[in-house]
C-alpha cells in the first residue's frame, strides 16, 4: 500500500515528524514500512521564463537560451536540447549545484557555449513516466503556475510528496485506507486526526431493486446518481492518485479509486441506462461465459459471486465489472455499489481466473463491514463536486443480518501475565483507548472492550495484549527466563542415531551432502535398491525437474557427482542421510554413499582407485559401530540390474536387507554419462537403528602369549575366503582366536582354475602357553578339514 | 728402564693408530693387530718372567696401566665412531617433511547441518526435547491446526506444493508443534523441531523452493512474552556472540498473538550501520510470538490455564549470515570444494 504523506496530512498534523521517524514507529508497531520514496526531488530548483531562444549553429537540436530566473539568480545562459523550448515559456530551472535523482548540475560549457544550469522535464525530477503524457516525456515541463524566481517548484507542482510503501500483513487489512492510516498515526503519535463529515444520502426511492441470494454477500448497497458529466479530474485529484500509485482516467473512475483509497471500501459503478432490468441481484449459482471490462471472456463456475440483472451477469462481484454495463464517456446516469463479499469466495474466483485488482485484494483481506453509508455520503459529495451530478436516490441496502460490533471481556491481569509485564491497570486501559477500543471498567482489573468496526483483526483477548504492547513498545518487555519444572530433554532416538551415523561417516573422511527432495520423474525411482512405495507426485510443480518426491537419495547424489565432475572435482566421496517419504505416508531413513575416482591417501602422491571394498568397509564400520555380531550378518551377491553383477553385494542382518552396494553397471553409468566406474551404496537405516543388541560385557584377555602361524593354500576358484575361514574356526573354537587373509594371488604360477590364499592364524589358550606339538596338531587338523571339505592343499 | 720405555713407546703408537681409525672395521684391525693375544703389546708380557722384585712389580703395573688406557681409548673411539656412523646413516635417510601427509581429515559438512546441529545442541543444553515431523503433511496439520483455515488470506503468504487437495509438502516446521502437543496430551511441552520445508518459490540467490527451519515451542502455565525474549537472547547470544542486542518488532503470524520479528544487532558493525545490515544496525533473524489461544485449544490445552511461546529460525539464513555465503543455492549444489570448507569449528 503506497501512502501519500500529503494525503495523510489532510487528516492529521505531522509537523515536526520526519518520514523516517514515522516509518520507524510504524515498523516497530507491526506495520512494516518497506520504503520511503520521494515523488520527485531536486534541490535548487527555480521557476524561470525563457527570454530568448536561438538555434545553436552547428547543431541540429540544441538551443541557446537566456532565462530570467528571478532576482536571486538573474538572467542565466542555458543550452537546452528540448524540442519544445521557446521564447516566453515558463520553465523549471536547475541552477548550478542542483542535485537531481540523476546527478548534480554544474555550470560549464557545451560546444564552446556557456551553460549555467538546465531546463528540466518532470522525468529528470524523478517522476515515473507512467504518470506523464507524451509531450511531458519528450520535452521540458511547460509551467502554468508560479513566477520567475519561485523556489518552491515541487510544491507548486504537487510533487513535494513523500510516499511510504507499507508492507501490510494479512491482519492489518484496515490500513488499505488512508483514513485508517491517519488513525493509526493518531494512536502511535498522540496527535488528533480530524475527518470531514458528509451529509447522509437522502433522495427519492431507489428505482433499482437489490437482493442477495447467497450468504457470501452479506451486505449490498446501491445508490442511483443522475446527470453526471464524464471529464478530466481536477489537479488535486490527479495528484492524490499519482502519489498513491494510481493513474488518473477520468472523474468518475477516479472517484471510485479515490473513495477506495480513503476508506478501504471498493466501489463499483454501473451505467444505469445499460442495465437490462431495474434490478441487481447477487447470486453465486451461475456458469458460462462472462465478458469483462478488459474485453476478455472468462468462464464462470458455480460459487463465483455475480451481480446480475435479468439473469445476465453485470459484474463479477468484487473482481471485475462487465463490458455490457461499463461506464464510458457518454455515461449520464450511474448506479453506485458498495458491498461486502466473503473473502474466501473472492479469493477462489480471483485466484482461479488470475484476476487480481486493488478491489479484489481488499475483499480477500477483509473490509470494514459497517461503513457503507458513510462511503455513499462521501461518494455522492464527490460526484456532485466533480461530475456535476444533478439528482440522486436514497441508498438501497440488502443486509443479511444487523451488524453488531464486537465486545470482548478481559482483564489487566491477563494482559500483564501474557506479556510478562507489570503495567499499571490505568496505563493498559488508556493504551487500548488510544487504539479506539472503548474500554468499560467492570472493576479495577476486569473490563469489556468494544472493538472499532475497522479492526476486524481483533477478536480475542490475546489480540488486546498485542495492541497494548505494540503501542507501548516491545522494548518495554524485560527479559525473564521461564520457570519450568525440570524435565529430561535430548534427542529423539532417530535424530540421535542419524547423528551417530553422520559423524562416523564424516570421521572416515566422507563429505556430507544436502540435496533437494523434489526430483524429476526419472530420478524418482531410479537406483532404488530397496522395494519402495510409489513416489508422491506434486500437483502444481514449478518445473518438470521438481515434480516428484524422491524415494531414494542416490539419484540426487549422482547429480551432485556430475556437478562436481563438471567443476573439476574428479575424486569425490560423499554421503547423505535423509528421511524419505512415499505414497501412503510411509517414511524411511536412508543413507546414500557415492565414491568416484581415486582415494587420495597422500594426495596424488599415493592414491588408489575406489573399489567395492571401500563400500564394504563402510558397511562393516557401521555394523561394528552398532556392535552387531558377525554371526548375524550375511553377505551375498546382489542381483540388482543397476549394479555390476560381479562387484556388488547385498548385506543382511538377521535376514533383513540392510545395505546394497557395488560398482554401477555400465548401462547405469551411461545413463549418468559417466566414463569411470562409480561406487554407490544405499542403506536402510531403519533396519540398522532397529537392531537389538545385548548389553555389552568386557571379554577376558589371555595371560599367555599367542602363537602366530601362516598358511598358504591352493584354492579352487569359486570357493570364497569367508567359507574357508569359517571352516577353520570350526576346527577348534577355543584355541583359534583369529584368522586373517594376508595375500591373494592369481597368476601364471598357479594351475588353471586355482588361486593362492595366504592366511595368518593366531592361536591362544586361557590356561597355558601352547607348545609346539599342540600347534602342529592344530595345523594338521585344519589342513585335513580343508582338504576333505574343499579339496584344498598346502601351497608348496 | 728400557722396558718401561718400550711400553710407553708401543702404547703411544697404538693410541695413534686408534685415533686414526676411520671406521669400525679399521678400529677392529687395530685391535686385531695390536691387542690380540699374539700382538706386540701382549708380547711384551713375556718379559715379566725375566724380572724380579720391584722391577717385576713396576713392569706389571705399567703394563696394566697402559692396557687400561688403551682399552678406554678404544671404547671411546668405538662410541664416537658408532655415533658418527649412525648420524651418517640417519642423514642419508632424511625425507622431505613438506610432502603430502596421509589423509586423516574429517569429511566436509554441509553448513546447513553444521548450523542445525549447533542449534540443537544449544537447546538440548537447556533441557529441550528434539522431535521431527514429516515433510509430507496434511493440510489439516500444516494450516488448520496453525490457525490458517482454508482461504485464509495468510495462505497467500505460503504458496505450497500440493500432492493431493489435502496433502502437501509442509511450508513450515510449525505443524510438528501440533503433532507433539497431540502426543503430550495436555502435559507441558519444551521442544525444538528441525526439518526441511518447501514453498513454491523460484530458486535464486536468496530464495529456495526447499529450505530448513528449526521450530521451538514451550507450553506450560505462566509462559509469557518476557520468557520468550529471555530464551531467544540466550540462544542468539550463544549463536552469534555475547555482545548481541536482541530486539522485537511487531509482526503477524496466524498461529501466534502477539507476533514479533526478532532482530539482532549486526555482528559486522555492532549496531553502527553497514552494508550487511543495510545501514540499520540490526539484522532480522527469526519470527516468534505467543502461541495463539486457538492453536492451544485445538491441541487440547485450555488457553485459560496454559500459555506458550513459539519461534522459527531459518537455517540457511543463519548459515549465510554466519559464513558469508552469497548464494543459497550453494548449499544444495553439493560442490565438495564448498563442503570441505566446513569440516572444522
Amino acid at each position: 500500500m503506497k501512502v501519500s504523506l500529503n494525503l495523510v496530512k489532510k487528516y492529521i498534523d505531522l509537523d515536526g515528524l520526519t518520514p523516517e521517524v514515522i516509518a520507524d514507529r510504524l515498523t516497530f508497531a507491526g506495520v512494516e514500512v518497506e520504503s520511503i520514496s520521494h515523488l520527485a526531488s531536486g534541490s535548487k530548483l527555480v521557476v524561470g521564463e525563457v527570454l530568448t531562444c536561438e538555434n545553436m549553429p552547428d547543431s541540429d537540436h540544441l538551443h541557446l537560451t537566456t532565462v530570467n530566473a528571478g532576482p536571486k539568480y538573474g538572467v542565466l545562459h542555458i543550452v537546452c536540447g528540448a524540442p519544445n523550448v521557446r521564447k516566453g515559456l515558463k520553465v523549471i530551472v536547475a541552477v548550478d549545484g542542483c542535485v537531481l535523482p540523476g546527478g548534480t548540475i554544474k555550470s560549464g560549457s557545451i560546444r564552446g557555449h556557456v551553460s549555467e544550469g538546465m531546463l528540466c522535464s518532470l522525468l529528470e525530477l524523478g517522476v515515473d513516466a507512467k504518470y506523464l503524457n507524451e509531450e511531458q516525456t519528450k520535452g521540458i515541463e511547460e509551467l502554468k503556475v508560479g513566477n520567475p524566481g519561485d523556489e518552491n517548484v515541487l510544491e507548486l507542482l504537487g510533487l513535494d510528496d513523500v510516499i511510504l510503501d507499507l508492507k501490510l500483513l494479512a491482519n492489518r487489512s484496515d490500513l488499505y485506507s488512508v483514513k485508517n492510516v491517519a488513525k493509526e498515526l493518531e494512536t502511535l503519535f498522540d496527535r488528533k486526526a480530524h475527518f470531514d463529515t458528509y451529509e447522509e444520502v437522502k433522495g427519492d426511492k431507489n428505482e433499482i431493486e437489490v437482493n442477495s441470494l447467497t450468504p457470501n454477500c452479506p451486505q449490498f448497497s446501491l445508490m442511483v446518481v443522475k446527470g453526471i458529466k464524464v471529464k478530466e479530474s481536477p489537479d488535486w485529484m490527479k495528484e492524490a492518485l499519482r502519489s498513491s500509485g494510481i493513474r488518473s482516467i477520468n472523474n468518475i473512475v477516479d472517484i471510485g479509486n479515490y473513495v477506495m483509497l480513503l476508506t478501504g471500501q471498493p466501489l463499483h459503478m454501473y451505467d444505469l441506462d445499460k442495465l437490462p432490468k431495474k434490478e441487481l441481484i447477487v447470486r453465486d449459482d451461475l456458469e458460462g461465459d462472462f465478458v469483462a471490462l478488459d474485453e476478455k471472456t472468462y468462464k464462470l463456475q458455480k460459487g463465483d459471486i455475480t451481480i446480475t440483472s435479468d439473469s445476465k451477469v453485470m459484474c463479477l462481484g468484487g473482481v471485475m465489472g462487465s463490458l455490457e454495463c461499463a461506464i464510458d464517456e457518454n455515461t449520464k446516469n450511474v448506479a453506485v455499489e458498495a458491498a461486502n463479499f466473503n473473502f474466501a469466495s473472492i479469493r477462489r474466483t480471483s485466484t482461479r481466473l488470475a484476476l487480481v485488482s486493488d478491489s479484489s485484494q481488499r475483499f480477500v483481506k477483509g473490509i470494514n463491514p459497517n461503513q457503507y453509508n458513510e462511503v455513499m455520503s462521501l461518494t455522492l459529495a464527490l460526484l456532485k463536486d466533480l461530475c456535476e451530478a444533478k439528482e440522486n436516490s436514497s441508498v438501497n441496502t440488502y443486509l443479511k443480518e444487523e451488524y453488531k460490533p464486537l465486545t470482548l471481556s478481559s482483564s489487566c491481569t491477563y494482559i500483564n501475565k501474557r506479556l510478562g509485564t507489570s503495567f499499571d491497570h490505568s496505563l493498559i486501559k488508556e493504551t487500548l483507548e488510544k487504539a479506539f477500543i472503548k474500554v468499560t471498567e467492570l472493576d479495577n482489573d476486569k473490563f469489556t472492550a468494544l472493538i472499532p468496526d475497522n479492526r476486524i483483526d481483533i477478536n480475542s483477548e490475546a489480540d488486546l495484549s498485542e495492541e497494548v504492547i505494540r503501542i507501548l513498545g516491545f522494548d518495554k518487555i524485560v527479559s525473564t527466563l521461564p520457570e519450568i519444572k525440570l524435565s529430561v530433554g535430548g534427542l529423539d532416538p532417530n535424530v540421535n542415531n542419524k547423528r551417530i551415523v553422520r559423524s562416523y561417516l564424516r570421521g572416515i573422511g566422507l563429505d556430507e551432502q544436502l540435496t533437494y527432495t523434489l526430483v524429476d520423474e526419472k530420478e524418482a525411482q531410479d537406483l532404488s535398491f530397496f522395494k519402495v512405495e510409489e513416489p508422491y507426485k506434486v500437483m502444481n510443480p514449478l518445473t518438470d525437474e521438481r515434480e516428484y518426491v524422491r524415494t531414494n537419495v542416490l539419484p540426487s547424489l549422482m547429480n551432485a557427482l556430475i556437478y562436481n565432475i563438471n567443476h573439476g572435482n574428479n575424486n569425490v566421496s560423499f554421503f547423505e542421510v535423509s528421511d524419505i517419504f512415499s505414497e501412503g505416508g510411509v517414511k524411511h531413513i536412508r543413507l546414500g554413499v557415492v565414491l568416484y575416482g581415486n582415494k587420495l591417501r597422500r594426495g596424488k602422491l599415493v592414491s588408489e582407485p575406489y573399489s567395492f571394498y571401500d563400500l564394504k568397509g563402510i558397511v562393516e564400520g557401521l555394523l561394528n559401530l552398532y556392535s552387531i555380531d558377525n554371526k548375524r550378518v550375511l553377505i551375498e551377491r546382489s542381483t540388482n540390474k543397476d549394479l555390476h553383477p560381479g562387484k556388488s553385494a547385498l548385506v543382511k542382518v538377521d535376514n533383513k536387507p540392510l545395505a546394497v552396494f557395488g560398482e554401477l553397471h555400465p548401462f547405469a553409468l551411461e545413463r549418468y554419462s559417466l566414463k569411470e566406474p562409480a561406487y554407490v551404496l544405499e542403506m536402510d537405516l531403519d533396519v540398522l537403528f532397529s537392531i537389538k543388541t545385548g548389553q555389552k560385557k568386557m571379554s577376558e584377555l589371555s595371560k599367555f602369549p599367542p602363537v602366530n602361524h601362516d598358511l598358504a593354500l591352493v584354492v579352487k576358484k569359486g570357493i570364497t575366503s569367508e567359507e574357508i575361514i569359517k571352516e577353520i574356526y570350526k576346527v577348534n573354537r577355543e584355541l583359534i582366536k583369529n584368522v586373517e587373509v594376508f595375500d591373494v594371488y592369481e597368476g601364471s604360477h598357479m594351475k588353471e582354475g586355482y588361486y593362492s590364499l595366504a592366511l595368518s592364524l593366531t592361536y591362544s589358550s586361557f590356561e597355558k602357553t601352547l607348545v609346539a606339538e599342540e600347534v602342529s596338531s592344530l595345523e594338521e587338523s585344519i589342513i585335513k578339514a580343508l582338504e576333505s571339505k574343499f579339496g584344498i592343499e598346502l601351497r608348496k | 728402564m728400557e722396558l718401561l720405555d718400550k711400553i710407553t713407546e708401543l702404547k703411544t703408537k697404538i693410541l695413534e693408530e686408534i685415533n686414526n681409525a676411520k671406521s669400525s672395521q679399521e678400529l677392529k684391525n687395530v685391535t686385531d693387530t695390536f691387542l690380540s693375544k699374539k700382538s706386540a703389546f701382549n708380547g711384551l708380557m713375556s718379559n715379566i718372567k725375566d724380572l724380579v722384585g720391584d722391577a717385576k712389580i713396576a713392569f706389571g703395573q705399567a703394563m696394566n696401566k697402559a692396557r687400561n688406557e688403551l682399552n678406554e681409548a678404544l671404547k671411546a673411539k668405538q662410541e664416537s665412531l658408532r655415533e658418527e656412523e649412525i648420524a651418517k646413516k640417519l642423514a642419508s635417510e632424511s625425507i622431505d617433511i613438506t610432502l603430502p601427509a596421509s589423509n586423516e581429515q574429517m569429511g566436509g559438512i554441509n553448513p546447513f547441518h553444521l548450523i542445525t546441529d549447533e542449534i540443537i545442541d544449544i537447546f538440548v543444553s537447556m533441557g529441550y526435547e528434539v522431535k521431527e515431523g514429516p515433510d509430507v503433511e496434511t493440510d489439516y496439520f500444516n494450516f488448520e491446526r496453525m490457525n490458517i483455515p482454508s482461504n485464509h488470506p495468510a495462505r497467500e503468504m505460503q504458496d505450497s506444493f500440493y500432492i493431493t487437495n489435502t496433502t502437501l509438502l509442509r511450508t513450515h516446521t510449525s505443524p510438528a508443534q501440533a503433532h507433539v502437543m497431540d502426543e503430550k496430551k495436555g502435559q507441558p511441552v519444551k521442544i525444538i523441531c528441525p526439518g526441511k520445508c518447501y514453498r513454491r518459490d523460484d530458486d535464486d540467490v536468496t530464495h529456495s523452493h526447499q529450505f530448513g527451519q528449526v521450530e521451538g515451542l514451550v507450553v506450560d502455565k505462566n509462559i509469557s512474552l518476557a520468557n520468550l525474549k529471555a530464551t531467544l537472547e540466550l540462544f542468539l547470544r550463544r549463536m552469534f556472540g555475547e555482545k548481541r542486542e536482541v530486539r522485537f518488532r511487531g509482526s503477524y503470524f496466524p498461529f501466534t498473538e502477539p507476533s514479533v520479528e526478532v532482530d539482532i544487532s549486526c555482528m559486522n558493525c555492532h549496531g553502527k550501520g553497514c552494508p550487511t545490515c543495510k545501514g540499520t544496525g540490526y539484522i532480522e533473524i527469526l519470527g516468534a510470538g505467543m502461541v495463539h489461544p486457538h492453536v492451544l485449544e485445538m491441541s487440547g490445552y485450555d488457553p485459560k490455564e496454559y500459555s506458550g511461546f513459539a519461534f522459527g529460525v531459518g537455517i540457511e539464513r543463519v548459515a549465510m549470515l554466519r559464513y558469508g555465503i552469497d548464494d543459497i543455492r550453494r548449499i544444495y549444489q553439493g560442490d565438495t570444494r564448498f563442503l570441505k570448507q566446513f569440516n572444522r569449528k
